[in-house]
């Protein structure tokens, strides 16, 4: 591959990348209704997007529910690997292909299987249907991306401290947990995202007392492309973005 | 795996090991024993289904319409997961060939998308490809094309949707694999006379083969439960696995048909999960990326 | 790093903090309606909201097969007001899904045309109020199809239109439409009638770009597609958009239904759901959805106050000639299984 080939692929690439959520930030200010033609500059559907109760609402409520999936998730998962790692026990193989083939499970399945459960212990959809769900989405990823980190690191580190004197829970809050701090951040972080991203768990499992932005997002979308959309779309890449880029920044930081 | 036995953990250590289990019993085991429990049961037009056993529901599964079905995921996931190996390769390559002082922030800008909302960058594909999307209007403004190409609905914009929405996942695990390779290798089989496409033939392609079987399984495996893309982009023509469970399940009322199908569907990712290990462990390294897959497995 | 390392752990607590509120019973002063999207205007919610207190939570459905299947996976709680269409108000109440009403609570039910009151599906109201109404029939584009080009039903198998057409994804107006094409009732539980409206649907697939029920204008609008069956508000709406569409009553008939409020038998919030039916029920309300949706309303008191450019729309109040075999969908017992299994075939045809 020539050098001047090379860079225009990538660059092509990153063109399919960007354009299209850079023609969707553009549309956001369209005062043009339904129609993809330009009408003018306009804030008015980010006003109108203030205005949607509803639509905040799922916002919030799913923001909620990915905070608190992701720290359970991330407390059991960081358990499972804490688990996977350090003991060993009857059944501990087992364990681990468990929690890898959860990782690959498809997500119709897990939603699924969860609503014939709710609905045969007849509890009520709402948050906790929901919290369960997601935490039983997100523990996996967190078990194994932090069961991925524990591997490279030295294990007398934690037998020293235990020889200190640290009871084990002590030893595994102050040694390990700085150490693998990373990755139970990438962990939780990961998880808040799979929350945040999930349609189809959330179509089973939570009810109308309890609606969440994807599914919000989903039926807005299916109806077409409408300025409102752009607008919220928009907003959420916005966000993304600066998270990433502030990750990024922080990463960079600690590495000088 | 050694370990030393200390007195005092064992109280915390039972504990971590019966709450692990716990959770594990509970969000994974008994739901998907239920879930099969209820495939094997008798669909019911009043409730959901009536406990009788019947294994209509399986053969119901090798009927021509669930074939139909299952051949069409398989086949369409099988597609995308090529064209994003072809459109990925390269890329990665290059990627991992840049100079080190800009290669973070290449991989940022692969990296920013992975974590976008898979919805809104499904939505905001339709404003590139649709009939009056930007493709359609430039091609037109420039005297390229008389009419606006087809290009919504088609099995085209279910092939772009879902490079697009994977093509991250591709790259990742293969950029790890090319990143890893010693330039020297390259060198010494060029210096041997081999041509360019030979040494990769024979040096690279083999050395990266586990990036490739990782990133594969990673774009194969979301791109076949995958519904909103097909629904949004292809206008829903074929019906789909994951589409044709979700109806069994919220139109047609048949829980046990749509259990059965599930359960299938969850054989064929086991199925291939275990070819995952069965490679990645061939090719050891703790990458973890690849196990990111999920978050945009719909 | 010190701070780093109790971050989580924080994170959790306050978390825990957070939920406690939520988890709780949602406060007094609700109405949860359960309705198609894009079906009320948020003006008119934000109204009823401003004026009583409560507060909407609007949920969506995409089809009433849909909206079925939740109410009885949910035994008719969680919801209070849902809008089924014409025969699922029947279906609902066979499996008491809905509850009865109390007339005397909805006092503006005297604005509604007797005409649209007690349909067969529901003959004296017991169980549904009626909201609005319509009929399914064809949308093209001019631009493509010569003023004439479609005059039924018939007409989308045409060969000139392949890769042209929207279909519904709804199967039973889909079924309709082939039935009607066919000189079949729309209801009709013949095996052998069923079995060609599949082969004519079947045919109809290889025509066929997109299957939809709730974006069919769009792809009207941006011109993907030429023509389809479409209901006539969302033609009305769609035409604003793009000027160049066109729309006809089919010969054979077109399809009419009503979409109608019923209160679900586990209503938690039973007053306020009487309260909002009573609102949407109001005429300067019924005119707001009109204007916004374009659908024929029931509300006579509503009619009177259209502005004329609406009040005279032939297309949205058809007259008698347009409605003369005009055959609303009913119930048809075990034989939608059959239309289901079809329907399957159908979807997974090349």
């Amino acid at each position: 591959m020539g050098a001047w080939s090379k860079r225009l692929y990538i660059f092509l690439v990153y063109c399919f990348f960007y354009l299209p959520l850079l023609a969707m930030f553009l549309y956001s200010f369209n005062a043009a209704k339904y129609t993809t033609a330009w009408g003018g500059f306009s804030l008015k559907w980010y006003a109108a997007l203030l205005r949607n109760n509803g639509l905040l609402d799922a916002a919030l409520n799913s923001f909620l529910v990915a905070v608190c999936a992701a720290s359970l998730a991330t407390l059991l998962g960081g358990l499972a690997a804490v688990c996977l790692k350090r003991y060993s026990f009857p059944g501990r193989r087992a364990l681990f292909i468990g929690i890898l083939l959860l990782t690959v499970s498809p997500d119709i399945v897990m939603g699924i299987s969860f609503l014939i459960l709710f609905i045969a212990c007849s509890v009520q959809l709402g948050f906790l249907t929901l919290l369960v769900a997601h935490t039983a989405l997100c523990a996996p990823f967190v078990a194994v991306t932090v069961l991925a980190r524990l591997e490279e690191f030295d294990e007398y580190l934690i037998e020293a401290a235990r020889d200190l004197g640290a009871s084990e829970a002590k030893a595994l809050l102050h040694v390990l947990l700085p150490l693998s701090a990373p990755a139970v951040a990438a962990g939780w972080l990961l998880s808040f995202t799979l929350s945040m991203d999930d349609v189809l768990i959330s179509t089973f499992v939570t009810g109308p007392s309890f609606e969440v932005l994807p599914v919000r997002i989903y039926s807005m979308v299916r109806l077409g492309v409408k300025p409102d959309v752009n607008a919220l779309s928009a907003i959420m890449f916005a966000l993304t973005l600066s998270l990433v880029l502030l990750a990024q920044v922080i990463t960079q930081l600690r590495r000088k | 795996m050694e370990r030393v036995p200390s007195p005092g953990a064992s109280r915390f250590r039972e504990a971590s090991i019966a709450g692990t289990w716990l959770w594990l019993g509970l969000f994974a085991l008994l739901p998907n024993l239920v879930l099969l429990l209820v495939a094997f049961l008798d669909r019911d037009t009043v409730g959901f289904f009536i406990p009788s056993l019947t294994l209509d529901n399986f053969r119901e599964l090798f009927a021509p319409v669930f074939l139909g079905v299952l051949w069409d995921s398989i086949r369409l996931a099988l597609c995308s997961t090529l064209v994003c190996l072809l459109a990925a390769y390269p890329f990665a390559y290059a990627l991992a060939k840049a100079g080190p002082r800009l290669r973070p922030w290449l991989l940022l800008l692969v990296i920013i998308p992975f974590w976008t909302n898979s919805l809104i960058r499904t939505y905001a594909l339709i404003l590139m490809i649709g009939a009056q999307g930007l493709v359609n209007k430039c091609a037109l403004g420039l005297g390229l094309i008389g009419a606006p190409l087809e290009l919504m609905y088609t099995d085209f914009a279910v092939f772009a949707g879902m490079t697009y929405t994977f093509l991250p996942f591709m790259i990742l695990p293969l950029y790890a694999s090319i990143e890893k390779l010693d330039p020297g290798l390259a060198d010494a089989a060029k210096d041997l006379g081999a041509g360019s496409l030979r040494t990769f033939w024979h040096s690279t392609l083999p050395l990266t083969l586990p990036g490739v079987v990782a990133g594969c399984i990673l774009v194969f495996l979301p791109s076949l439960g995958s519904f909103y893309i097909p629904e949004i982009l292809g206008g829903a023509t074929n019906m789909l696995l994951g589409t044709f469970i979700k109806n069994q399940f919220l139109v047609a009322k048949n829980w046990p048909l749509g259990a059965a199908s599930s359960s299938v569907l969850t054989l064929l990712l086991v199925l291939l999960a275990v070819l995952y290990r069965f490679t990645s462990q061939r090719a050891a390294g703790g990458y973890n990326a690849p196990l990111n897959a999920r978050r945009d497995g719909e | 790093m010190s701070n780093l390392r109790l971050s989580p752990l924080f994170l959790i607590l306050a978390c825990f903090a957070l939920a406690g509120p939520a988890a709780a019973a949602p406060p007094a002063g609700e109405v949860v309606v359960y309705n198609w999207s894009e079906y009320i205007p948020q003006d008119v919610l934000d109204a009823f909201t401003e004026e009583t207190g409560i507060k909407v939570i609007y949920s969506t459905f995409e089809s009433n097969e849909a909206m079925y299947a939740k109410l009885k996976l949910l035994r008719g709680r969680d919801y209070d007001v849902v809008v089924p269409s014409s025969y699922f108000v029947e279906m609902l109440h066979e499996e008491r899904l809905i509850r009865e009403l109390d007339h005397a609570k909805i006092s503006n039910l005297g604005n509604l045309d007797p005409r649209v009151l007690s349909r067969p599906y529901d003959p004296d109201n017991t169980y549904s109020i009626p909201y609005m109404c319509g009929i399914a029939g064809i949308a093209y584009n001019t631009k493509h199809i010569k003023p004439g080009g479609v005059t039924g039903w018939k007409d989308l198998l045409r060969p000139e239109f392949k890769g042209k057409v929207i279909l519904t994804d709804d199967l039973r107006d889909a079924f309709g439409l082939a039935l009607r094409a066919l000189g079949h009732s729309v209801n009709s539980t013949n095996p052998e009638e069923i079995r060609q409206a599949y082969e004519f649907l079947a045919r109809l697939k290889s025509s066929v770009r997109v299957f939809d029920v709730t974006a069919i204008k769009q792809a009207l609008i941006s011109e993907e597609v030429w023509l389809g069956p479409i209901w006539n508000g969302d033609f009305l709406v769609a035409q604003e958009e793009n000027p160049n569409l066109a729309f006809i009553f089919p010969q054979e008939g077109g399809i009419p239904w009503v979409d109608s409020f019923a209160i679900t038998s586990g209503a938690a919030n039973v007053e306020n759901a009487y309260a909002f039916i009573n609102y949407m029920l109001r005429p300067d309300v019924a005119v707001r959805c009109v204007e916004e949706y374009k659908y024929t309303t029931p509300n006579l008191a509503a009619v009177r106050l259209l502005p004329a450019g609406l009040r005279d729309n032939p297309i949205l109040f058809p007259g008698p000639d347009e409605m003369k075999d005009a055959e609303y969908i009913s119930g048809i017992g075990d034989a939608l299984n059959l239309y289901e299994k079809y329907w399957e075939r159908v979807k997974v045809l090349r």
